[in-house]
């Protein structure tokens, strides 16, 4: 009896932390989606589909599980490297605007972000 | 009183009266556009808080503010028209803004976020609608240069003139954010 009463309360401590954990990570997912909004990402890349620049899923599979993938993307989108576009030409890449500036943190929820598509 | 303004003036010669009436229409008109010109500085917008603590804040982190050499569009250039006639027209639409603000339909920002999408619509189809003729006061595709602008947006540029497309087509949320509701169309070439 003992046992499953904090079996019970387990479970239910397990569900609310899982709930709060997911509840968490609507919101990151929430947060990235509305900073890819405010920047316009989507101009040059498609989520499934290439445009000038390659899709989200292919960046998401190129970098996903590589121990410095997130940290090489975090760089790709604060330092304006140049990048190849589809049509061969080399061009700037728009380092992403945060509010407040410069706010590391957000666009470091955002590689998570694309990472996990 | 009435009787008194219908007859013709006993004391007063016609050149005085006329002069008066000159001097005073000179004055009124002088007076009218001087206020009127008043309401267009960025100091009477951000007079209340509900334009200052939203749309002001996010503006000053825009290109339209802060830029490398310093000309910057104030929100009357973008959204007042400098023409007479269309200013008269959004001036008297203007006073329905007025209206909001007494009954206070965005007086918190929570308010201001439920209105966005309906705020941000109504100036983008307002903008759509003259062919975004406040952009092109300083704005135009035959003053961009192929060499001084970046290959993609000019290519992009090119071909939106090409097709007859307007500035807010693509620049909506320039200089504010976008609305939480508002999707960006996947497939804008």
């Amino acid at each position: 009896m003992k046992f499953s009463k904090s079996l019970v309360s387990a479970l239910v401590a397990g569900v609310a932390a899982a709930s709060f954990a997911s509840g968490v990570m609507a919101q990151e997912v929430d947060a990235a989606k509305d900073l890819m909004k405010q920047n316009k990402c989507t101009q040059c890349h498609g989520m499934d589909k290439d445009k000038d620049g390659p899709s989200f899923k292919k960046t998401a599979a190129k970098y996903k599980g590589k121990a410095d993938g997130e940290a090489t993307l975090v760089k790709h989108l604060t330092s304006a490297p140049k990048v190849k576009l589809a049509d061969g030409s080399e061009e700037e890449h728009k380092v992403v605007k945060t509010t407040p500036p410069n706010d590391k943190a957000q666009v470091t929820n955002l590689v998570k972000y694309i990472l996990s598509l | 009183m009435w009787e008194k303004l219908r007859k013709p003036s006993v004391k007063y010669s016609l050149i005085g009266l006329l002069s008066t009436g000159f001097i005073a229409g000179i004055l009124f008109w002088g007076g009218f556009n001087t206020a009127m010109e008043a309401t267009n500085q960025l100091e009477f917008c951000i007079g209340c808080h509900e334009m200052r603590d939203n749309v002001y804040k996010e503006y000053k982190e825009t290109i339209h503010y802060s830029n490398r050499t310093g000309v910057k569009a104030v929100c009357s250039d973008c959204h007042v028209p400098k023409d007479w006639t269309h200013k008269m027209i959004r001036k008297v639409q203007a006073s329905k803004e007025v209206w909001g603000k007494i009954t206070g339909v965005i007086d918190t920002p929570e308010k201001f976020e439920a209105h966005r999408m309906q705020l941000a619509q109504n100036e983008w189809n307002r903008m759509k609608a003259s062919d975004s003729r406040e952009c092109r006061n300083c704005h135009s595709f035959d003053a961009m240069s192929k060499e001084k602008q970046r290959g993609t947006p000019y290519k992009k540029h090119m071909a939106a003139k090409a097709e007859g497309k307007t500035c807010i087509d693509c620049h909506k949320g320039i200089a504010h954010k976008l609305p939480k509701e508002y999707e960006e169309p996947e497939d804008e070439e």
